[in-house]
C-alpha cells in the first residue's frame, strides 16, 4: 500500500511539473487571485496540490513571460496583497495550452481503448 | 525564537540570496512574501489553531532554494525582450568591461548625434552627411569647412534624422543594458 502511495505520488508530481503552466492559468481565468488565494483553490484538486516555494517563482516566470499581470492591492484593513491576472497573451496562451492538453487526453485514452 | 524572530531572520536570509536580482525585484518579492506568511499565520489562528510560523516557512523551503528558484528561470528560462533574442547565448557571460563598455559606446554615440542635430541648426554648412567617391563612401561629422568636391546629402533634414537616430539608440542601449544588468551582478 505505501509502495503505492510513493508510486503515485511521483506519478503525481510528474504530471504537476509539465502541467503547472497551464494549471495556474487555468485557475486565473475566471478573475485575478493572489498567491494564497490561489493555493487555497488549488488545494481543492487532489492531484495539483503544491507548495509556496513552487508557486510563487512559477508566477514571477509567467509575469517575465508576460501571460500573467501583477498587481498590488488593499482591501479595506486587509494587508496590500499582489493579485496577478491573465494578460491576453497568457489568455492566447492558455487556449493554445488547453487544446493541446485536450487532444493529448483524447489521445492517450484512445491507446488505453485499443485491444 | 519568537514568531517575529523566526521570520525575520528567514527573510532576511533571502534577502541575501536575492542580491543577485535588481533591488526593486528582490524588495517585490520578500513584500509578497511576508504578506502570504503572515496572511496564513492569520488565517491558521481563524481556523482556531496556534499560530505556527514554522509549517508556513517550510512551504518556501529553504532561503536559498527559493532564491535559487526565482533567479535560475531568469539566467536560463525567461526569454529576453522582443528584438533581443540575439544576445541570449552571450548574456551569461557578461564581464564589467563589455557592460560598461556597450553603455559608454551606445551613449556616447547617440549624445554626439543628437549634439550634432542642434549643431546643425547653428552651422548648417558644416554638419551633416557627404557622399564620397560617387556614393561609395559616406561622412557623417561637423567641419570647420564643408567638405570639398562632395555634395551634402540631408541639409536641414539631418537635424530630424539624428535627433530620431540618437533617440533610438538611447532606447536601444538601455534595453541592452537592462537585459545584462542582472547577469553582471551574478558574475561579480
Amino acid at each position: 500500500m505505501e509502495k503505492n502511495d510513493t508510486s503515485h505520488a511521483k506519478w503525481d508530481a510528474q504530471l504537476r511539473k509539465g502541467t503547472l503552466e497551464l494549471v495556474i492559468m487555468a485557475a486565473l481565468q475566471k478573475g485575478a487571485k493572489f498567491g494564497l488565494e490561489l493555493l487555497g483553490f488549488l488545494r481543492d484538486y487532489e492531484t495539483m496540490i503544491i507548495s509556496e516555494g513552487t508557486l510563487y517563482p512559477l508566477l514571477d516566470r509567467l509575469k517575465r513571460e508576460g501571460l500573467i499581470d501583477a498587481n498590488w492591492q488593499q482591501e479595506d484593513n486587509t494587508r496590500p496583497r499582489k493579485y496577478y491576472e491573465l494578460t491576453s497573451e497568457g489568455k492566447n496562451r492558455l487556449t493554445e495550452l488547453t487544446s493541446r492538453w485536450r487532444q493529448s487526453v483524447r489521445d492517450i485514452e484512445t491507446l488505453l481503448n485499443a485491444k | 525564537m519568537s514568531e517575529r524572530e523566526q521570520i525575520h531572520n528567514y527573510l532576511v536570509a533571502l534577502n541575501r540570496y536575492l542580491s543577485r536580482l535588481q533591488k526593486h525585484e528582490a524588495d517585490d518579492v520578500l513584500r509578497e512574501i511576508e504578506s502570504h506568511i503572515y496572511d496564513a499565520i492569520d488565517e491558521q489562528e481563524k481556523r482556531g489553531g496556534k499560530a505556527d510560523p514554522a509549517s508556513v516557512l517550510e512551504g518556501f523551503g529553504r532561503p536559498r532554494e527559493l532564491a535559487d528558484s526565482y533567479i535560475n528561470h531568469i539566467q536560463l528560462g525567461a526569454p529576453p525582450p522582443q528584438g533581443f533574442a540575439a544576445i541570449k547565448s552571450v548574456k551569461r557571460g557578461v564581464s564589467k568591461a563589455l557592460y560598461y563598455g556597450m553603455a559608454i559606446f551606445g551613449y556616447a554615440f547617440a549624445i554626439t548625434l543628437i549634439f550634432t542635430a542642434m549643431a546643425n541648426l547653428v552651422y548648417p554648412e558644416s554638419v551633416g552627411i557627404w557622399s564620397y567617391s560617387g556614393g561609395n563612401s559616406i561622412v557623417i561629422g561637423f567641419f570647420e569647412n564643408a567638405l570639398p568636391e562632395s555634395d551634402e546629402l540631408m541639409g536641414f533634414w539631418y537635424t530630424p534624422f539624428a535627433l530620431v537616430a540618437g533617440y533610438c539608440l538611447v532606447r536601444l542601449t538601455k534595453g541592452i543594458m537592462d537585459v545584462l544588468k542582472p547577469n553582471l551582478q551574478v558574475n561579480q
